[in-house]
């Protein structure tokens, strides 16, 4: 049989099987076309493959390639066939013993709690902005906590009733007598005058984590919450820089154009003190408080005030929290019942 | 502060609108809470900063609304008529502690007639919520909040020997308050006594038997300047607060005593009739000379980030009370007035002015230069390991710093230290079940017993399937006075066996470091159940040395008792610097072999007591390097054919040549001497 010859019939074969496939109009007569095409024993495919012997040795490769090529396009026209049919490949029939509208084998995936889910956010936010995470410790003594962020030994937030001092269990020593008393941290603005200390402008950073204040529990109001602090340092930094990034973070958290405001307030560590609030659901809504830092605060960590400027800014973590996600009861966060946390 | 439109009005001219009062006020400083209608009045409710107890009376509102609004303020100049005798000839008034009073004034009225205030400064008061008492008291009360300086009157009667003494109280001093409540006083607190014993405690409240009543006809008014602490100390120990405690913790105009005190005068001959005697008493420190303050003109632009212009700065610094001391081509010198004393600095005078001017004038949008910021390495590791403890089905929680002392005792792995303890707990974190556990006053050196109280209040509240994790720091004291240790750690608790928890951390440790190899030894713990607990450590190729990773195992029966845990639980808890300097954050590419793996199983009877890590180690070391992978998959235990204390171990090892196809002899070769070491080091024999 010369190549020619041996083209030519599967040539012919496959314009008959696909014909074939094509006109077969249910699972039987594909069945039968099946058989009769490429049925492994009878088949006419499986009979022209055999006679690829009989082709001169010079042409076997040729051969086998249109071989290859005919079979593909047969198997391809039975599987369309198929598909058209029975709706899908391999089972002929559905198995009704397969029940696809069972559950999925179960697969819990933990949430992260949602106050970690709003300083990630508040973190990324702020990393974008060119804030880089610092970090301080959450006990710290009166110096860092107060004396070097101007908070005068006069000032309320000095109070002992308003703050927990400490002192070593079982010793007699009472921490608030000591010149410079332990406590735990009333304010993130802590860790400003850690990195102020190691570090030369111009400095840009963003602190988060845990503060403590001895207030009463109730649905706003909890001994232990979060902060986030932004502190940037700078020659030339102004209020306009401030209001600015305040912006451009209430937006890029809010998700759309948020007009902010920043009014006069009061704060010992800024001077000017202003209060930031954004606006949203047709009122102001308090954002946090901010300024420009106190030259106090410059000195206190050996930076000239006239040299650098500076604004920092705090928010409260929770609340942001619980405006987002409608939580009513900041105890809620912090009982951890599963029921609430998987909400998140 | 609570402020009445007509009451105001009376000062200024208010020609605007309420609404636009109340929006310039809160962006010049004075937040608008909200407001109130009264009658044909309204009350505006407006938070005043600690900074600014100028204004805590009309008065101080009223300079802010003539700055704001450029208009005219109009301060009333009290000239009370006096009598011919003189003051001096009843009474006497001496300071004793200085610290605690820094002066005293004294005036006399003799012959008022009580009976009630005139409907005016009735309405006027009860439109701020001011309860009315009667002519004397409520003018007394008038002058406070027209000015911020707190008065008040004594019944001169009942002042013995007409003799004041300011003095510090003593220790448990008894004195009975105009709420006819007994407080016991404290050194420090400054009193306001007669020859005989205290009859006021002095800013905070009056006394009862000095009170003005019905039949006094002869009234003592102070005005005075309480030191700001003693005040604050005295209001809060004794919970006593009061509009004049506010004021002074606030700390009032020193200069301004004179003023209201002939101001309250006026009012009560006008209202009370009597007679003013002549002079006044007045004891202690003149008030200071405010020092002059420089701003230059240049800083308001560069703090403010806006151009004022220098023409605003003279008028509005005088509009708020400052006299110019000398004004210069590139800045101004200017005296603050008496009842700004928190104008001391260039800063000070820059905020006066932009908050005047305007902040919001102020642009939000300029160019601030760009900065690369990054991720700290602790950080990148942590939102790591929460991806694993999330994917692993644990859920997050976060609990207080602070526990009560059983819980502080029940686990303390980390430290043999005392933990720090605060000097006052906090309230109101406690479930109903744990309320009397004790005070929360303990900073933790530990997660875990926080988490497993929430294993209880989640097991009480029926909640099944609970998994959960907490990150933060513990604190491990190093000494006196020093600021303790505070690393962060990752704990776990949950409710499903040991090896999941086990292998949850063995996955973690293995996303951080592919290399890394865990292992685990017994540990001794009161809390864990002795035989499923034991200590981690880990090392591996980046660490020359093993460290202490933490602890894992199953509460114990006691611990159990201890927290009112029903049903099982695990905990663990490692160290996250020791996960950190495991942890490779980029991991390096090797190639993998490209010849087929051959997997073999075996099947070993040991003794009881033989641990399968150390079996593991003998298969691992006797394989070599053709050695891919140990897996252990099972143990039974069959007396009746193996004999007692005896347990089968099935294992699997897969073998990979990286330069053949390994053949089955070769195979069958590595298996000889797995089973000749196993059978030597953990007499181990080879079942079938």
């Amino acid at each position: 049989m010369t190549i020619q010859e041996f083209v030519s019939q599967l040539d012919q074969l496959s314009e008959k099987a696909t014909k074939a496939f094509a006109d077969a109009t249910d699972a039987d007569s594909l069945d039968q076309a099946r058989i009769a095409f490429l049925g492994s024993k009878k088949g006419e495919l499986k009979a022209i493959q055999k006679s690829m012997g009989a082709v001169p040795k010079e042409s076997k490769k040729e051969a086998g390639l249109k071989f290859n090529e005919v079979k593909g396009a047969i198997q391809q026209a039975f599987e369309a066939a198929q598909a058209r049919l029975l709706g899908g490949s391999g089972s002929r029939v559905a198995d009704p013993k397969f029940d696809a509208t069972l559950p999925g084998t179960a697969f819990r995936v933990g949430r992260l709690h949602p106050i970690t889910q709003t300083i990630n956010e508040l973190k990324d936010i702020m990393g974008r902005l060119g804030f880089t995470p610092a970090e301080g410790p959450e006990i710290e003594d009166d110096y860092h906590n107060f004396e070097a962020l101007n908070i005068p030994r006069v000032h309320p937030a000095r109070d002992p009733l308003d703050n927990f001092y400490l002192s070593v269990a079982g010793k007699t020593n009472d921490g608030a007598l000591s010149d410079n008393p332990l406590l735990m941290r009333s304010q993130t603005s802590t860790v400003q005058i850690r990195v102020m200390e190691d570090t030369k402008p111009p400095i840009r950073i963003v602190s988060l984590g845990r503060v403590y204040r001895p207030d009463e529990t109730d649905a706003t109001h909890y001994p232990m919450f979060h902060q986030i602090e932004g502190l940037m340092v700078d020659e030339n930094v102004t209020l306009a820089d401030l209001k600015t990034v305040l912006n451009l973070f209430a937006t890029n958290y809010l998700g759309n154009e948020v007009p902010v405001r920043i009014r006069p307030s009061f704060f010992p560590f800024t001077e000017p003190s202003v209060e930031a609030d954004y606006f949203w659901d047709g009122r102001w809504v308090e954002f946090g408080g901010a300024g420009i830092v106190d030259p106090n605060v410059l000195r206190s960590v050996g930076y000239d005030p006239e040299t650098y400027s500076g604004f920092a800014f705090g928010l409260g973590i929770e609340r942001l929290c619980m405006i987002r996600h409608q939580i009513k009861d900041i105890r809620d966060l912090f009982t951890n019942d599963v029921r609430f946390l998987r909400q998140f | 502060m609570i402020v009445s439109w007509n009451w105001l009005s009376q000062y200024v001219d208010l020609k605007m609108s309420h609404d636009d009062l109340v929006d310039r006020l809160t962006m010049s400083g004075l937040n608008h809470e909200g407001t109130e209608a009264f009658g044909a009045d309204q009350a505006i409710d407006l938070e005043v900063t600690s900074n600014r107890c100028d204004c805590l009376g009309h008065i101080g509102v009223a300079r802010e609304v003539a700055a704001l609004y450029e208009s005219e303020l109009k301060i009333p100049d009290p000239q009370p008529a006096t009598g011919s005798e003189s003051i001096d000839k009843h009474c006497t008034v001496e300071i004793e502690s200085p610290e605690t009073c820094f002066r005293y004034t004294a005036r006399l009225i003799k012959g008022v007639k009580i009976g009630p205030s005139p409907d005016w400064m009735q309405q006027r008061l009860t439109a701020l919520g001011i309860a009315i008492v009667n002519n004397v008291v409520d003018a007394t009360n008038y002058v406070m909040f027209e000015c911020g300086q707190p008065l008040h009157a004594f019944d001169f009667a009942k002042i013995k020997d007409g003799k004041i003494i300011v003095r510090s109280a003593t220790a448990d001093e008894k004195f009975s308050a105009i709420d006819h409540r007994e407080y016991t006083l404290a050194p420090g607190m400054c009193v306001i006594a007669d020859a005989a014993e205290p009859i006021a405690l002095g800013g905070v409240m009056g006394g009862a038997d000095s009170e003005v009543s019905d039949s006094t006809t002869d009234v003592l008014i102070e005005a005075a300047y309480f030191e700001q602490l003693a005040v604050r100390n005295a209001a809060r120990r004794l919970k006593l607060h009061s509009p004049s405690s506010f004021r002074f913790e606030r700390n009032v105009d020193s200069a301004n005593l004179d003023w209201a005190s002939r101001r309250v005068c006026e009012l009560i001959l006008e209202t009370a009739g009597g007679e003013l005697l002549d002079g006044l008493i007045d004891v202690g420190q003149a008030p200071k000379t405010p020092e002059p303050v420089t701003l230059r003109y240049s800083q308001l632009s560069r703090l403010l980030g806006i151009d004022i212009p220098d023409s605003f700065v003279a008028p509005t610094l005088e509009k708020l009370g400052l006299v110019v001391q000398k004004s210069a081509e590139t800045s101004i010198t200017a005296i603050p007035p008496s009842w700004r004393k928190d104008l001391t600095r260039e800063c000070d005078l820059v905020e006066e002015v932009g908050r005047i001017y305007g902040f919001d004038k102020i642009p939000d949008n300029v160019n601030v230069p760009m900065a690369a910021s990054y991720r700290p390495k602790t950080d990148r590791v942590i939102d790591k390991i929460r991806g694993v403890m999330t994917a692993a089905g644990f859920d997050e929680a976060v609990t207080p710093s602070l526990v009560p002392q059983p819980w502080s005792d029940a686990f303390t792995p980390w430290s043999d230290s005392p933990p720090m303890i605060s000097s006052q707990p906090m309230s109101g974190v406690l479930e109903e079940y744990s309320k009397n556990i004790g005070a929360v006053n303990l900073l933790r050196r530990s997660l875990v017993p926080s988490l497993v109280e929430v294993k209880r209040i989640n097991e009480y509240r029926s909640n099944t399937d609970v998994s959960l994790f907490e990150i933060a720091k513990v604190y491990l004291t190093v000494g006196e006075d020093k600021i303790p240790d505070q690393p962060t750690k990752l704990a776990l608790v949950s409710d499903r066996d040991f090896y999941f928890v086990k292998g949850v951390i063995e996955s973690l440790v293995q996303m951080l470091n592919p290399a890394a190899e865990l292992s685990i030894v017994a540990c001794d713990n009161d809390l864990l159940d002795a035989s499923q607990a034991g200590e981690l450590t880990v090392g591996g190729e980046h660490s020359e040395t093993t460290s202490r990773l933490g602890w894992i195992g199953q509460v114990s029966k006691s611990g159990r008792k201890r927290f009112g845990l029903r049903s099982d639980a695990i905990v663990a808890e490692v160290d996250l610097a020791v996960l950190e300097a495991q942890s490779v954050l980029i991991p390096q590419h090797s190639s993998h072999s490209t010849f087929p793996p051959v997997s073999r199983d075996l099947n070993f009877i040991v003794d009881d007591a033989v641990r399968w890590g150390e079996l593991e180690s003998t298969v691992r070391s006797a394989c070599g390097e053709l050695l891919e992978s140990v897996h252990y998959r099972e143990t039974f235990r069959n007396e009746k054919s193996d004999g007692p204390g005896k347990k089968r171990l099935l294992l699997s090892v897969v073998l990979r040549s990286a330069t053949a196809t390994m053949t089955g002899e070769e195979a069958d070769e590595v298996c000889q001497s797995i089973i000749s070491d196993c059978k030597s080091k953990h007499s181990a024999a080879l079942v079938g």
